[in-house]
């Protein structure tokens, strides 16, 4: 019986020295003996594709500053989990992303560093930027990060399914609807429906900025949810679920609106940038369409954005600076999004191909982000929204307790 | 440890009766012909339903590896068995991912943690069964108080402690022994081992002492030896929890050189489209290290014989 | 060896000779246990409970709330939602577990053939990871997927909001039903079969044999069985959060207290107030075990 755990321990040890020497052959070469300064860079990574785009942009700043190592450390899984433990340590990395969900939060608790006077410093142009995302990383007046991509969302439409049904990607929300019933008449999407509409704030948010109404008052001080414009939107996006023409994603037997593209469960979803890799990666022979969103009342979109920030705490915030104006400069966005993983969050960085229905909402995309402290809310407005969806209860008690939560937090 | 002469077939039939059966049981005696038939019948339904269940515990697992060796198109439908086979998964997997180091990682981490684990956990299981010392019961509610509280709140004070640790300053965060650290002995553990001494008889420890053996003499040469089961128990749970660990692992070995499995594969889980081809090679992959650890420690446990010593 | 010596008083009790040295060999063993448990769990809690009274934000404190937080948890709809799926979740999961992991057991520990491959299947599901887990039943119990096909359902069980936490109760009861299984085994094993020998020359059969004497010997086994399943309920996280994507939904219906917990202290920052809500959960569960000390898990006297 010794023996035998002995002879496993050994062969146990061995894989391990085995797989270390082969995995230390995979490592990227150490720093050269000539003094460099090292940032650290860290984010999430979704996927291969742009793990590469990012070490190509990184590639692309250490070839243009042979005096800077760049030190890419990913967090894979659970990003926000991480980094409140660095920010509590004092301890964040030198550059890092933060989305434009959660930068209220960070903005607010003093954790990112305020760009302004380095901006002044460096003489850099945030000109280039576009206007609605950079406001989503001022806080006070302050900027606290600039935005390095972006995308709203898009109506992606399945084109032998809508030639089936006759009707060409809907302009306006009554033909959206128009399109959708015609859909559903010619039996144009078997086993699925015509939409695919899922009880998501994430969604539903840029039809009531199309209607002229918004979760929160223009101040951030109060929620404006029981507005007749929130009222509409939500009846008209729920409407196609109760009225047979959309199913939910889980209905629809798929994980999101993507798969239901792909798998040709739906003709018409509301999806941004991120279905185009997917698609083609996942579903290459669906041919579908990009347009750009019905339009209500006026356009309206969500733009879903991330920053490059630095930390409070960084100790060379210099070094941190350069790493980032390079990122988010005109070569460092061109390098990241060229392959189309992201679209650029500057006007004057070249569009990628494909892409443009997207980038022409960006004059009326509102970011994707609220008041600190609100993510229970945005989780009790899902929820409350899916009870709606599901006939649970009526659109004012919905209303009603999403005001209320609202309040609550805005305090 | 020579294991028993197989239970009479009256074992069997009541088991097949639906009854479970006690450890060891003696039925009556068998042998008596006409029966030998229906015997037979009741033997093979036993084991129908047997496998019957042991299937519906497999399934996933069984569609797990049949994913793995679709195209990622094909994943889309639901199948059980791929229309076209490839191994593609796997190898993208192994060469786009860095599995071996990650593997590496994981098993360095679980080695040590399991091993530090079972050791102390016994240790302190039968001091905490054994041995008379003030404040034990609190010191005990201690033990099961730890269990008691979610990781996400011991997250701020233990990332914190570690950057830098009280007395020494190092910086543990990043490193396996940090890792190391704060898993080297799981309450769990112990209080198995303390439940598990419980039930051992005082007969072997009264002789022991008798013949002049200390208390670590004691427990190194009579009471570890008789928890076999229980240390083999821990075995495979520390070690599984170890390989599956993701919150800490995550939060500690930061760096991709350190990344352990769970952390490799969180790519698959928590990005938007999921590559279910990968994701469940990737998972295959994952699974074998832990399926083959059980496998050894599982023999351990041995029907009916466990404390053998204590007849003699 | 034994020395005879007179007896000295410790802490105000006649003592037996010898028990110094027992009660310092009995520190010395629990020494480093004890103190990884002090460090990184009960530190923690102290650290939880101290800034419980305070709005705290990443960096540090923002304002002392005194016992504010605690107020606004009991009027928070949403915590008492959480709280309250997580204590039906439990109630329903542990004696599932528990039934399920001690049949598993008993079966696996008899001389059947193949029985490697049996305890192998069994366990099986709780030698994958949550998130595996978890996906793998997404996929399954898709409202097209295996399980609705094979059974003649048409529902999506995790969507659905009356089923949601019956399926992850389900899944968690299956998937966890093995890790019981394991702990079972071992206490089985620590039982002698001389007593089985005894009672069956005595005329008792299987069925009497296992309620009268395998069940109540398994007494210390049930203790620890119903104690970490109750705690590793009451913490519920993973499976909510994939399947919800943290949403806690639908209709909250997978909201559990962790989940409150993670929301707040991760997304929202709001340290103090996932304390706060830490220091309940931890006191409930507390209570829960004090109660199952006192029905199982005393010792007999040494």
């Amino acid at each position: 019986m010794r023996r035998a755990s002995l002879v496993v321990l050994a062969v146990l040890v061995g894989v391990v020295a085995i797989a270390g020497a082969q995995a230390r052959a995979l490592l990227p070469d150490k720093a050269s003996s000539v003094k460099k300064t090292t940032v650290t860079l860290t984010g999430w990574a979704s996927s291969p594709a742009e793990t590469a785009a990012l070490r190509t942009t990184i590639a692309g700043f250490e070839r243009s500053h042979p005096n800077f190592t760049v030190n890419y450390a990913p967090i894979n899984g659970d990003y926000p989990a991480a980094m409140l433990a660095k920010f509590a340590a004092r301890r964040p990395p030198d550059v890092f992303y933060v989305d434009s969900n959660v930068a209220p939060d960070w903005m607010s608790q003093g954790v990112l560093e305020p760009l302004d006077s380095l901006i002044k410093k460096n003489h850099y142009n945030v000109k280039p930027f576009f206007p609605r995302l950079l406001s989503a990383f001022k806080y006070k007046g302050h900027i606290y990060g600039l935005p390095k991509d972006w995308s709203p969302l898009a109506m992606e439409t399945n084109n032998a399914m809508l030639a089936k049904a006759g009707v060409k990607p809907p302009k306006t929300w009554a033909q959206l609807r128009t399109a959708a019933q015609k859909l559903k008449d010619a039996n144009a999407v078997p086993g699925g429906a015509p939409v695919c509409i899922d009880p998501d704030w994430a969604r539903l948010l840029a039809f009531v900025y199309q209607n002229k109404g918004s979760f929160l008052n223009a101040k951030k001080t109060a929620p404006a949810v029981k507005s007749a414009a929130v009222r509409q939107a939500v009846q008209f996006y729920a409407g196609f679920q109760s009225a047979g023409l959309a199913g939910t994603h889980d209905k629809l037997g798929v994980g999101w609106c993507g798969e239901a593209l792909g798998k040709e469960k739906a003709a018409i979803i509301f999806e941004g940038n991120w279905v185009v890799g997917y698609m083609s990666d996942t579903f290459p022979g669906v041919k579908y369409t990009i347009s750009p969103l019905p339009k209500g009342k006026v356009n309206g979109n969500l733009g879903f954005t991330v920053s490059y920030s630095i930390g409070k705490n960084t100790s060379n915030k210099k070094a941190a600076w350069t790493l980032l104006s390079y990122l988010v400069g005109k070569q460092g966005m061109h390098l990241w999004t060229q392959q189309g993983i992201a679209l650029p969050a500057r006007k004057d960085v070249a569009v990628p191909k494909g892409r443009s229905a997207f980038l022409k909402q960006a004059g009326y995309a509102h970011p994707w982000q609220f008041a600190p402290r609100f993510s229970k809310v945005i989780d009790t407005a899902n929820n409350e929204l899916t009870a709606y969806f599901q006939g649970k209860e009526s659109l004012d008690d919905m209303l009603n307790k999403i005001d209320s939560a609202a309040r609550d937090a805005l305090g | 440890m020579s294991e028993p002469a197989a239970p009479p077939l009256a074992a069997l039939d009541e088991l097949a009766a639906g009854e479970p059966v006690a450890v060891g049981a003696a039925g009556p005696p068998v042998g008596i012909p006409g029966r030998a038939r229906s015997e037979l019948i009741q033997r093979l339904l036993t084991y129908g339903a047997l496998t019957a269940l042991a299937l519906l515990f497999f399934v996933p697992f069984i569609w797990s590896v049949s994913t793995s060796l679709k195209p990622l198109p094909e994943t889309a439908n639901f199948s059980l068995l791929p229309h076209t086979w490839t191994v593609a998964a796997y190898k993208e997997a192994w060469t786009q991912y860095n599995f071996a180091r990650y593997m590496a990682n994981s098993a360095i981490v679980s080695v040590a943690i399991t091993f530090t684990s079972v050791f102390l956990a016994a240790l302190g299981g039968y001091a905490f069964a054994r041995l008379r010392f003030p404040g034990r019961n609190l010191l005990f509610f201690v033990v099961l108080g730890t269990l008691m509280i979610p990781d996400q709140l011991r997250l701020v004070p233990i990332y914190r402690m570690l950057t830098i640790f009280p007395v020494t300053h190092w910086n543990l965060v990043d490193t396996y022994q940090g890792y190391w650290a704060i898993r080297m002995v799981s309450a769990t553990a112990l209080f198995l081992m303390r439940q598990y001494f419980l039930t051992i008889p005082r007969d072997l420890e009264e002789a022991a002492v008798l013949d002049g053996a200390g208390y670590f003499k004691t427990f190194w040469r009579v009471m570890l030896p008789l928890a076999g089961p229980a240390l083999a128990a821990i075995a495979i749970l520390e070690f599984q929890g170890t390989w599956n660990d993701f919150f800490w692992a995550n939060l500690l070995l930061q760096s991709p050189q350190h990344w352990t499995m769970q952390v490799g594969l969180a790519q698959f889980f928590w990005s938007y489209g999921t590559l279910w081809n990968d994701l469940m090679a990737a998972s295959v992959i994952a699974l074998l290290p832990v399926v083959i650890v059980y496998l050894f420690f599982q023999r351990y446990f041995v029907a009916g014989v466990a404390s053998a010593g204590v007849k003699g | 060896m034994a020395i005879a010596v007179p007896k000295r008083r410790l802490f105000g009790r006649t003592k037996r000779p010898g028990s110094t040295r027992e009660a310092l060999v009995g520190y010395a063993f629990v020494f480093v246990p004890m103190a990884v448990f002090l460090l990184f769990f009960i530190y923690p809690i102290g650290y939880a409970v101290y800034i419980s009274r305070y709005d705290w934000g990443i960096l540090g404190p923002l304002e002392n709330l005194g016992w504010k937080n605690y107020s606004h948890l009991w009027h928070d709809t949403l915590f008492r939602r959480a709280i309250k799926n997580t204590i039906e979740y439990t109630v329903w999961v542990v004696p599932a577990q528990m039934a399920l992991g001690l049949l598993l057991a008993v079966v696996v520990n008899q001389r059947i053939k193949f029985r490697t491959f049996f305890r192998g299947a069994f366990y099986f599901p709780a030698l994958a990871s949550s998130a595996a887990i978890t996906s793998i039943a997404l996929y399954l119990l898709n409202i097209n997927g295996l399980f609705n096909k094979v059974f003649g359902f048409h529902r999506a069980w995790f969507y659905d909001t009356q089923t949601a936490l019956p399926a992850i109760t389900a899944l968690n009861a299956w998937t966890t039903s093995g890790t019981m299984m394991l702990f079972y085994l071992a206490a089985l094993q620590a039982i002698p079969t001389d007593v089985y020998e005894a009672a069956a020359i005595d005329g008792a059969g299987p069925w009497r044999q296992f309620w009268k004497i395998t069940f109540p010997l398994l007494k210390p086994g049930h203790f620890f069985v119903a104690v970490v399943s109750i705690i590793g309920a009451m913490k519920v996280f993973d499976q909510n959060y994939i399947v919800s994507r943290g949403t806690g939904g639908p209709d909250y219906a997978t909201y559990s207290v962790v989940l409150y917990i993670y929301n707040t202290a991760i997304k929202d920052s709001a340290l103090g107030l996932a304390a706060a809500a830490g220091v309940v959960l931890f006191i409930i569960i507390f209570l829960f075990t004090i109660v199952q000390w006192a029905l199982f898990g005393r010792q007999e006297a040494n």
